[in-house]
């Protein structure tokens, strides 16, 4: 028995420490704990900017990366535990518990930044108030494979003449034909890009009535969309990432040039200059449908958790970032993305980079009303893993795109209250 | 005489809560507790935070109109009776082979058995990735390279299925192989003796002593494999995700989406409470229908 309990002791005594010890950096007040959606990569341009600030100021960082989806467990948490990190970089965070974050309007300029870039990240459409900065400010584009085009013969479209969604179509089977790739187009598995095509043919997630919302997600320009959509996954593009049933990146199938056309962001404009060398590449103007073209605005914001132990720092490294636009520019130059400050802009040297760029940046204009009011209404916090759910189930052939949505819709209408626009 | 018999009477009730203590505490804490909030909690709307109302039946009501639980339920029953006799029945040929005098390198092969064991389901999930993907798969690279047509494994709910079956098995093979070894060495060997005087062939002698001979560590094999295979969750989200559609969406993974990704914390405890009756029920039936592995 005593030899029990002096085991138990000793296990004890490893044990205290351990537990009681586990959070030593959050303890140090020089320390910026920064929470990130994803490991930096190499070059990684806000990890750069971070390391610049702590090189200047003399403080440490402690980098933890949880990714978005996550993001929304663990925050509770945290939260309860006491143990949130000071900087946040999220996309949903604070719209889901505005109350847990501080209000940056205070320590920054908010005029300074992008009106939609503002919008569109911080996600609030009912208050003055701004718990989250855009920093990442990205928009739905399309890259091409540069010798799958030449080798098809393939005139590219321009900003001044863009192509149709038949004409993609047509085109993507003449790739898949004579340009020497294994599919003629592929698209990322994100909702968010599925609902350029949806909002090219009318349709939308919500329509405005009153103050209040109506589910509109199965009307008819929606399943339209859709149905198109299944014809495309069926013809031209590799159907496994749309139906679900694999965790295969498209990316890296258009990097491998197994794909002529990419529907992605320009999030991934660094990564492809970056990685590919084994055939050209660039950009093109996204299509048009029967109803417009359309481009979706996202990005990701920085936000700061109202009883985080460093919460002060944080609020240093803010006003470090943004008023001082040589640090965000300094950010800028090595995300190659768009600028959601008014004053600092990309001016790439690389003339190449210089033409994609204005691809890319006429994109913005295509954004259209019908988004702007989706995501004021903020459905996703009803559902969102569900709508993709139904897009696999219609892609997969498991149901028809006019079931999928409608079955969707329902669920979303008696979750949100909205009633049923269709 | 008395007074000694109370004093170690004493001490071995103190022993007896020593031994006993641990197990109850880290029970209590990890398994009871849990399951008391967990029950608690379906009685409400819980968000995971901030939100928790008594909403009396709801849940359970919701629960038993709702197509999708029903669904995901359906689907794992026929993943666990697919995929069951492979768990059971490859680990028991390994281990009767890994048991016989004329193998050589048994430990080396016992050894290369065992390892996938010892990898997280992460590690599990991205070699059979590697193995089965769509595009740049090894399986299928190496049925193109002999001349055959790619098989769809991400398109197809059955091979789908088929490939989180293989990746499962492929998994634990070694962990029952273990189970079995055991059972083995404890048949005494006069029993093969006799079988062999008697002029009994090496298929009769497996057939007619080692496997009744084996029924208590086949009870604890199957009945463990059955709830391993009702619970599969991380496999899946490693290697379908639930696809094609949301046809190898299992019980445990629709739990998962509801709680964590709806955020309705409050229906996901209703649907495992639910589904722990059930997971009982088919462990106090395979109890009763095997008589727990014992003689009947």
């Amino acid at each position: 028995m005593k030899k029990v309990l002096i085991i138990l002791a000793l296990a004890l005594l490893v044990v205290l420490p351990l537990t009681a010890g586990g959070n030593k950096e959050a303890k140090n007040p020089d320390t910026l704990r920064v929470l990130l959606s994803e490991e930096p990569s190499t070059g990684d341009a806000f990890t750069a900017t971070l390391n610049k600030w702590a090189e200047e100021t003399g403080k440490t960082l402690d980098i933890m990366v949880i990714p978005y989806d996550d993001q929304l467990t663990k925050f509770p948490l945290m939260a309860r535990n006491n143990d949130l990190p000071d900087l946040i970089a999220t996309t949903r965070l604070t719209r889901l518990y505005p109350e847990e974050f501080l209000d940056l309007t205070e320590y920054v300029n908010i005029d300074d930044f992008e009106e939609q870039a503002v919008m569109i990240i911080g996600q609030d459409y009912t208050t003055n108030k701004n718990y989250c900065l855009p920093y990442q400010f990205t928009i739905t584009n399309v890259f091409y494979n540069k010798d799958a085009f030449e080798k098809a013969g393939i005139t590219p479209p321009t900003v001044d003449d863009p192509w149709t969604l038949e004409e993609y179509r047509e085109n993507a089977q003449i790739l898949q034909e004579k340009g020497g790739v294994k599919y003629g187009m592929a698209m990322d598995n994100s909702r968010a890009r599925y609902d350029n095509i949806m909002y090219m043919y009318g349709g939308s997630m919500v329509e405005k009535d009153g103050d209040s919302f109506k589910v509109a997600i199965n009307g008819p320009g929606a399943i339209a969309a859709l149905d198109m959509f299944v014809e495309w996954n069926n013809s031209v593009m590799p159907k496994a990432i749309w139906a679900g049933g694999t965790t295969d990146n498209p990316g890296d199938y258009f990097q491998n040039g197994d794909v002529g056309i990419y529907f992605s962001g320009t999030w991934n404009y660094n990564t492809f200059y970056q990685n590919i060398e084994g055939f050209e590449w660039g950009v093109i103007p996204s299509p048009v449908g029967p109803e417009g073209g359309s481009a979706i605005l996202g990005g990701s914001g920085l936000a700061i958790p109202e009883n985080a132990k460093n919460k002060e720092l944080a609020i240093e490294f803010i006003k470090w970032f943004y008023n001082d636009t040589e640090n965000f520019q300094y950010f800028l130059d090595r995300d190659k993305g768009l600028s959601s400050l008014k004053s600092v802009t990309y001016s790439p040297e690389d003339p190449q980079v210089v033409e994609d760029y204005k691809i890319m940046q006429a994109e913005v204009a295509n954004v259209t009303e019908a988004f702007n009011v989706d995501e004021s209404s903020s459905w996703r916090n009803y559902y969102d893993n569900e709508y993709r759910d139904a897009l696999h189930q219609a892609v997969n052939g498991d149901m028809s795109a006019e079931k999928a949505l409608t079955d969707f819709a329902e669920a979303l209408s008696e979750k949100s209250g909205w009633p049923m626009a269709y | 005489m008395g007074k000694s018999t109370t004093v170690g009477s004493r001490r071995l009730k103190i022993a007896f809560w020593g031994f006993v203590a641990p197990s109850v505490i880290l029970f209590t804490i990890f398994f009871l507790v849990p399951l008391v909030l967990s029950i608690a909690f379906s009685f409400t709307d819980f968000d995971g935070w901030k939100t928790m109302n008594f909403i009396g039946l709801k849940n359970y009501i919701n629960l038993f109109k709702d197509n999708n639980f029903w669904g995901a339920l359906g689907r794992t029953f026929v993943y666990t009776l697919f995929s069951l006799p492979f768990k059971v029945i490859i680990p028991l040929l390994i281990a009767a082979l890994l048991c016989s005098d004329r193998v050589v390198g048994k430990g080396f092969a016992r050894t290369l058995v065992y390892i996938p064991v010892l990898l997280s389901s992460l590690v599990v999930g991205i070699t059979i990735n590697w193995m089965f993907s769509a595009e740049y798969g090894l399986v299928n690279y190496l049925i193109t390279s002999l001349g055959g047509t790619r098989l769809e494994w991400a398109l197809n709910p059955y091979l789908a299925t088929f490939v989180i079956s293989f990746a499962s098995n492929w998994a634990s093979t070694g962990f029952y192989m273990i189970i079995f070894i055991g059972g083995i060495k404890s048949i005494s060997n006069d029993l093969y003796e006799a079988a062999s005087i008697d002029g009994c062939t090496s298929t009769q002698t497996f057939l007619k002593i080692t496997i009744p001979m084996l029924a208590p560590t086949t009870f604890l094999a199957v009945l463990l494999a059955t709830v391993n295979l009702l619970k599969e969750y991380a496999l899946v989200q490693g290697i379908t995700q639930g696809g094609p559609g949301i046809k190898t969406v299992f019980i445990i993974q629709y739990i998962f989406d509801r709680g964590f990704n709806s955020m309705q914390y409050g229906y996901a405890s209703a649907i495992s409470f639910i589904v722990m009756i059930i997971f009982a029920l088919i462990a106090y039936a395979q109890f009763k229908f095997s008589n727990g592995g014992g003689d009947n």
